[in-house]
């Protein structure tokens, strides 16, 4: 056999600065062996005569290996313990649900992965998990998809080239032992916030073994503006936590808390329990007042929102601080005159703040100045909410006697010299670095002589070290983390590691000199000292149920320091230098967050909250900034700001404040192979005040394309979302008039309607299914078995898209990519159509997730040519993919427009890339080019009931059969059940006076309603308006 | 004029002064100059370079539509500007442009047949020509506009072993009967009217394979009186089986429309409408196609200015009947009060595609009214110009009626634009070219006027002589 690669490939690397000749390569064991690395196993059998028997071991084995199906045999080897079943009761065929936790910054999410015969598919809420609830969010329900990334890094390289662990070791351990010698001088570690509590022991480990090595942290989308302000406020670097059940009065300034941070799950539960209107009219509503710079999905829950500039959005909270009596004398920088417009809120909001006392909760954004949340902690001391509303918690992330240091601290230690082996532990700082860090230049082997990366991706950072190590998934590492609350969780693999990936319990190991050391080993050693006599048990329960009950972080008692409001910092930094006249505002990514979610297409094409943009970020502008400039939506500007510009879409969004823009960063980070999506405005962030500054702003000329996936967001006067207030429901509790029709074809049935809706009692049909009294030439459909019905709450929803992406996840929805989009072929089922209603200035926003109706008259039934669309005796319409031949005509038949179309083969990258494959749900079809599709109330979900329930021979209990929709769902907006059933909890809901059928009136008799949104203004400020 | 009566010819003649331009046909022919003139365009040796021009231009376009077709079989329809909520778009439009075409053709041979109107004999056999590669044309379009085109037969109730059938609440399945049975009738009825001219031709060829072509196609004709009988017997019953094709095929195929629910579909006025839009322009596209035809083969004493003037009529008629139709859907979304049905017609005036609807409005209301005037009816440099004009108009009809209301109808948040790309235009030009390519063949290997019911007309105004 022939040894490999007798050709001499570029071996020298810019660290060897010695030439061998070719001679002594070729003579040369050690490069030998190292080329014979460069290839596969077995590669060279392919360069020799294949003799015939050679060829029939390797078909064989091939055939062999093509009936596993990847993943039959990824079983990790530790043991793991199953949710529900154990393992020897596996059923192929059957799913299993094993707990485990996402990590995240801020705090972990707790969760149920749902596994098919090794393979998780798709991510479920834990209910016992605090953070979690039950529910997930985008970033749970998306992450599944990061496991089977096609882009994810899979090898050790060194500059570039394919190494392994066992270089990397001979390389790294003699240096290691240098460092240790040197009790770790030059060593330093760059980490993200660490929540492991094993890999904080390691981390302490490491860092008291080597006292000169240096920790820093660096976490591109946090903020520690709240905890400086609890140091300034209370002397201690405390995080707040909010608690919203016994909150009657919520004033948020800036604060994102339903969409954003880590605890946005609960607060969602929390926020959406106080927003329910029973059936009789009664109500125990919250008020949230919400000022505000960006739209956010906050805002549009709010029942008082305003929308001003970040100086106007303090000036509001000062002002509403001075009527409550608090010292402001210390906030410099404030303009009260500028608010001055709002005193009759400012009035109501202080009066309602004053009378709910410590019902009251005021909450400063993550990302507003430190004075601000100094001063929202005091309002909150004055109204007594402190340890009812709000608490305070010791920060998750800190090791107990040791510092971590900043990026800054880091690049000026670089600069000193003092670096010589940097150990980026995740993260891509040279994509998120705030710009004048210059941080990837600072990562020169000049500079930083040995810098490692370890990560997912070989991204721009992996790509300016000198190693590259791949990281593993949370899917398939053993770890532990804590949620916002400090609730610990096991993380346990449900898959082995895809490719050569490590834990970074096993880097830490490597570092400690215990490379052999698995992160089982780590993870458990850990747990078996805390847990101590009982260990097996509280592992074994830990494992079970996701959650280690007996630990959470307590709240701690805290004393405002009044004398903290003289020395307030000022609101905006010092070094902060006017660059021009339009404020930057920098946000956190809606779907991508910080940029680690770059590589999955689900949250790529996710339509952000208010735009509905996908693949890509733009610049909001107001509409009257954007008359300004002479540009439009799709126009792209050029943003200055010093040396730096940034050529960047446009989006305007109505109810921007003038003269602000608003950036999203976590766009456009760049990874080998991956065509960057988006514009990266990191480089225009700055250290020392990353979430605001001043630009310049000027048109290019230039227009692009920004794939929508809603053009209109205005309601026309047509009532299909409908919206009122807790007074006109108290006035007509029965029969609230903007839940009801408008009646837009004038047919002679409207009186008759009215006539039905006083009478609507348990077991009337017209309640449940709006219209079904209405004279029709069809006869109505065979009713056998449960009738499956669906409610969505307006009220409740929040427009958050985590239904969106699971119902992706769950039913094998392909995406189609930015052109398609901007073509108007999306296909998600379940879609959240946003509404503007009022003026352009300062509209409100109302969020409906529309999917399909499953209307019993169903227009798109009668239209299908070949009967590939039909009724099922349980009320579904369904889909016969296999019948359909793709006329289309079920589409533009259908009112509501929920129908999706292959117009092209999407799943064409998963033919392409098997890992794609792994993903996909067994129990849904994968529907081919040319075919229509659309949700089925998740019908592999009734069925799987359907079938348990006949086993154990027995109706289907009502909440047996639940949605990927309405398990996702946060704010329990969805129910669904048998409407068949008049006690079924979907039964009850439809008989909610506030429940309406959108367009009934087309007597499509929908199974899926609305129950419509309610507001809960402020009686005060609503007859001003009213007045005004 | 006085098409309705079914009065021999000569006394139509006697209707106008002999000064005048209109002149008969006949007038200027005796029997065998008839069949001589008509047949030599045929049998003549060689062939004009106008043809060849012509036709090439016809057949590379052609190609045009096979690589399209090509294309959208390997990729998909996504190749097209299909989307949510426009999922039809030019190909639903291309193929009811065409079926409304070849109307004229059925009509021309099938109804002024029935009503005795002789000055049909002209026009009729290029006419039902064009029928035929009309709905060739329009034929294509359903089928390969769905998404998967080899399952076609589905729409058939044919019998599957698998137990299956057609949804026949489904318009689309009636059209699939319509069309297939109107192809049907019209190709035989165009094939048994061109017997006699085969014989005829096949008489006179002089090359042995063109006797062999046409002694094969002309079914054994002799020409004998009990071949005449039948002859004339099958013609008038496959006349009156191709009548009510006229009407039924596009109200079938406005059904389409009018039984979905969709504002600017659901209309009851679309079945008489749409048959009206069809004899309009299928009209128009005959005398797109004559007006060229007479001067290339110097055909005026067949082809004369009175059927100009007749066809220009026929013309003005149905398109007041059109107009009326667009009025009827202004008024009915007026009167419904339906807000759907109101945004669908302000949208269409004054939507994203105002620009198509009042072309649509200049072409087929605006521009026709000048067929009010003789001297534009007898000028066939305007009358092809008002012909093209309402071809183009009668595409817009359909373009506005298929696109305006598909892309925003009741939800807004579904609202979206349709852009046709380079592939529906590329298939769109392609069938034109099949069409153009297929009649210049025609022209070359077929008599396009019929020479046995020209001799026949000549017969009768020497009878009355």
């Amino acid at each position: 056999m022939k040894p490999l690669g007798t050709q001499p490939p570029e071996m020298t690397t810019a660290r060897q600065s010695t030439w061998r000749t070719l001679e002594e390569y070729a003579g040369d064991p050690e490069f030998l062996s190292r080329v014979q690395r460069e290839y596969a196993v077995g590669a060279e059998w392919w360069l020799d005569e294949p003799s015939r028997r050679q060829f029939l071991k390797t078909m064989g084995a091939s055939f062999a290996l093509a009936g596993l199906t990847g993943c039959g045999i990824r079983q990790p080897e530790e043991k793991i313990v199953p949710y529900v079943e154990t393992p020897e009761n596996m059923v192929p065929g059957v799913s299993q649900f094993y707990a485990t936790a996402m990590p995240h910054p801020g705090g972990a999410i707790g969760l149920l992965v749902q596994s098919h015969e090794g393979r998780p598919t798709k991510v479920e809420g834990n209910p016992d998990h605090p953070a979690s609830l039950g529910a997930t969010d985008v970033f749970a329900q998306a992450s599944v998809l990061d496991l089977y990334d096609p882009h994810r890094s899979r090898v050790v390289q060194r500059n570039h080239r394919i190494s392994d662990w066992p270089e990397f070791l001979a390389e790294m351990t003699p240096r290691l032992e240098i460092h240790r010698q040197q009790q770790g001088a030059g060593l330093s570690l760059l980490t993200g916030e660490i929540l492991s509590p094993t890999l904080q022991s390691q981390l302490k480990q490491l860092l008291t073994t080597l006292p000169q090595a240096r920790w820093y942290q660096f976490e591109p989308a946090a903020s520690a503006n709240a905890s400086e302000a609890a140091a300034l406020a209370f002397g201690d670097p405390l995080y707040p936590l909010y608690h919203l059940a016994d909150a009657d009065i919520l004033f948020s300034i800036g604060n994102d808390f339903l969409s954003d941070g880590a605890s946005h799950v609960r607060l969602e539960r929390e926020y959406a329990g106080r927003r329910k209107v029973e059936a009789d009219g009664q109500a125990n509503l919250n008020r949230l007042y919400v000022a505000e710079t960006t739209p956010t999905l906050t805002g549009s829950k709010a029942d008082h929102w305003l929308r001003l500039p970040p100086a106007e959005v303090a000036a509001i909270l000062v002002a509403v601080a001075q009527k409550l009596g608090v010292d402001t004398s210390g906030i410099s920088g404030t303009n009260p005159e500028s608010v001055s417009a709002q005193s009759a809120w400012i009035d109501a909001v202080a009066a309602d703040l004053k009378a709910a006392g410590s019902r009251a909760l005021v909450m400063v954004g993550p990302h507003q100045p430190t004075a601000l949340h100094v001063l929202g902690y005091a309002i909150n001391q004055s109204l007594g909410s402190i340890g009812k509303t709000i608490s305070f918690h010791s920060p998750l992330g800190n090791i107990e006697g040791i510092e971590a240091g900043t990026i800054t601290e880091l690049v000026a230690e670089i600069d000193a010299g003092k670096v010589e082996t940097l150990v980026i532990l995740g993260g891509d700082p040279v994509f998120s670095a705030p710009a004048d860090l210059d941080f990837a230049n600072h990562l020169s082997p000049e500079k930083v002589p040995v810098a490692i990366h370890y990560g997912l991706h070989h991204d721009s950072t992996a790509a300016r070290c000198e190693w590259h190590l791949p990281a593993t998934h949370y899917l398939e590492e053993w770890s532990d983390t804590q949620s916002d609350d400090g609730t610990q969780s096991i993380i346990q693999p449900l898959i082995r590691p895809m490719y050569q990936g490590r834990s970074t319990h096993e880097i830490l190991n490597i570092l400690l000199g215990e490379a052999t050391k698995t992160g089982y080993d780590s993870v458990r050693g850990y747990w078996q000292q805390k847990f101590g006599a009982d260990d097996y048990v509280k592992w074994h329960s830990a494992l079970h149920e996701g959650v280690l009950s007996t630990n959470k972080s307590p709240p701690r008692n805290v004393a405002f320091r009044e004398a903290s409001l003289k020395q307030l910092p000022p609101l905006s930094a010092a070094s902060e230098k006017e660059e021009g006249d339009y404020t930057l505002i920098f946000r956190v990514d809606p779907c991508l967050y910080d940029g680690r979610f770059s590589t999955n297409g689900w949250l790529q094409e996710l339509p952000q909250p208010f735009s509905k943009l996908t693949w890509g970020n733009a610049a909001w502008l107001s509409p009257a900034t954007a008359a300004e400039l002479g540009i439009s939506t799709r126009d792209v500007v050029e943003i200055t700001r010093g040396k730096t510009s940034v050529e960047i879409p446009v989006w305007v969004q109505p109810g921007m404040p003038d003269k602000v823009v608003t950036l999203s960063f976590g766009h456009g980070r760049q990874i080998p192979d991956v065509t960057p999506v988006g514009v990266n405005v990191n480089v225009l962030r700055q250290s020392t005040h990353p979430w605001q500054t001043t630009a310049r702003v000027k048109p290019t000329g230039k227009r692009v394309v920004l794939p929508a996936t809603q053009h209109h967001h205005n309601l026309h006067g047509r009532d299909l979302l409908r919206h009122g207030t807790i007074q006109e429901v108290r006035d007509n509790p029965h029969a609230p008039a903007f839940a009801q029709s408008h009646h837009h074809g004038g047919e002679s049935h409207v009186d008759h309607d009215h006539d039905h809706d006083h009478d609507a009692g348990p077991g009337d049909k017209n309640s449940r299914v709006p219209g079904s009294d209405q004279p029709t030439f069809y006869p109505d459909m065979k009713e056998v078995g449960p009738q499956w019905g669906l409610t969505i709450n307006l009220s409740a929803c929040t427009g958050c898209n985590a239904c969106v992406v699971a119902c992706q996840s769950e039913n094998n929805i392909p995406v189609v990519g930015p052109d398609q989009v901007s073509r108007g072929r999306e296909m998600h089922w379940l879609r959240i159509d946003s509404y503007f209603v009022g003026d352009d200035q300062a509209p409100d926003v109302y969020h409906q997730p529309v999917m399909c109706m499953h209307c019993e008259h169903a227009p798109c039934e009668p239209v299908c040519p070949v009967g590939a669309t039909t009724h099922s005796d349980q009320g579904l319409n369904e889909m016969t993919y296999n019948r359909c031949i793709g006329t289309r005509y079920c589409s533009n038949n259908c009112p509501y427009k929920v129908r999706r179309f292959n117009f092209l083969d999407y799943h064409t990258e998963e033919k392409l890339l098997p890992v794609l494959q792994l993903h996909e749900n067994p129990n849904v079809s994968v529907r081919s080019r040319g075919v229509m599709e659309k949700c089925t109330y998740c019908v592999q979900r009734i069925n799987s009931v359907r079938i348990r329930s006949k086993m154990e021979d027995r109706e289907i209990r009502d909440g047996e059969v639940v949605t990927a929709c309405q398990s996702a769902c946060a704010a329990q907006a969805i129910s669904f059940g048998n409407i068949a059933d008049p006690n079924s909890a979907v039964s009850r809901d439809k008989e909610h006076p506030l429940n309406y059928g959108m367009l009934a009136e087309l007597n499509t008799r929908p199974r899926t309603t609305y129950h419509a949104a309610v507001k809960n203004p402020n009686p005060a400020l609503v007859s001003k308006k009213e007045h005004a | 004029m006085s098409e309705s009566t079914p009065s021999p010819v000569p006394h139509e003649l006697q209707g106008h002064p002999p000064s005048h331009t209109i002149a008969h046909a006949q007038t200027q022919h005796e029997i065998r100059s008839v069949t001589d003139k008509i047949s030599s365009i045929v049998l003549k040796k060689g062939t004009h370079l106008g043809w060849f021009i012509g036709f090439g231009i016809g057949f590379a376009l052609t190609l045009v539509l096979m690589l399209s077709v090509t294309w959208l079989l390997i990729k998909g329809i996504g190749i097209w500007g299909v989307n949510i909520p426009v999922a039809w778009g030019f190909a639903i439009v291309n193929f009811v442009w065409w079926i409304g075409i070849g109307h004229a053709g059925t009509l021309i041979s099938a109804v002024l047949l029935l009503f005795r109107q002789e000055w049909r004999t002209s026009i009729n056999r290029f006419a039902e020509a064009m029928t035929l590669f009309a709905v060739a044309c329009a034929g294509i379009f359903p089928l390969i506009h769905l998404g998967r085109p080899q399952y076609f037969y589905w729409l058939f109730p044919y019998p599957s072993t698998m137990g299956v059938w057609p949804q026949f609440r489904s318009p689309l399945v009636w059209d699939c009967f319509a069309v297939s049975t109107y192809a049907t009738v019209s190709l035989l009825f165009w094939y048994i009217g061109l017997i006699p001219d085969l014989a005829t031709l096949r008489d006179r060829a002089h090359n042995w394979y063109a006797r062999v072509i046409y002694g094969f196609l002309a079914m054994g004709w002799r020409g004998s009186s009990r071949h005449w009988k039948r002859y004339t017997d099958a013609y008038l019953l496959l006349a009156g089986l191709a009548t009510p094709l006229v009407v039924s095929v596009h109200t079938i195929v406005s059904f389409d429309f009018a039984v979905a629910q969709v504002p600017g579909w659901h209309a009851t006025i679309f079945p008489p409408y749409f048959v009206a839009g069809a004899i309009y322009s299928g009209f128009a596209m005959v005398l797109t196609i004559a007006i060229p035809l007479r001067y290339a083969y110097g055909l005026k004493s067949f082809l004369t200015d009175w059927h100009f003037d007749n066809m220009a009529k026929v013309m003005l008629a149905s398109g007041l009947v059109v107009a009326y139709g667009y009025l009827v859907e202004h008024f009915i979304a007026f009167y419904s009060a339906h807000t759907y049905e109101e945004y669908m017609m302000t949208n269409r005036m004054f939507g994203p595609y105002a620009f198509f609807y009042w072309m649509l409005i200049l072409c087929n209301v605006t521009i026709p009214q000048l067929l009010w005037f003789k001297k534009i009816r007898l000028n066939p440099y305007t009358l092809f110009i008002i012909s093209i004009i309402i071809n183009i108009g009668m595409w817009l009809e359909r373009f506005v009626i298929v696109v305006t209301s598909l892309h925003r109808d009741f939800l807004p948040s579904s609202w979206d634009m349709y852009i046709p790309t380079f592939w529906d235009w590329s298939t769109y030009i392609g069938t034109i070219g099949l069409f153009v390519a297929l009649l210049f063949v025609f022209i070359r290997v077929l008599p396009m006027i019929s020479i046995f019911e020209m001799r026949e007309l000549v017969h009768h105004e020497g009878g009355e002589e």
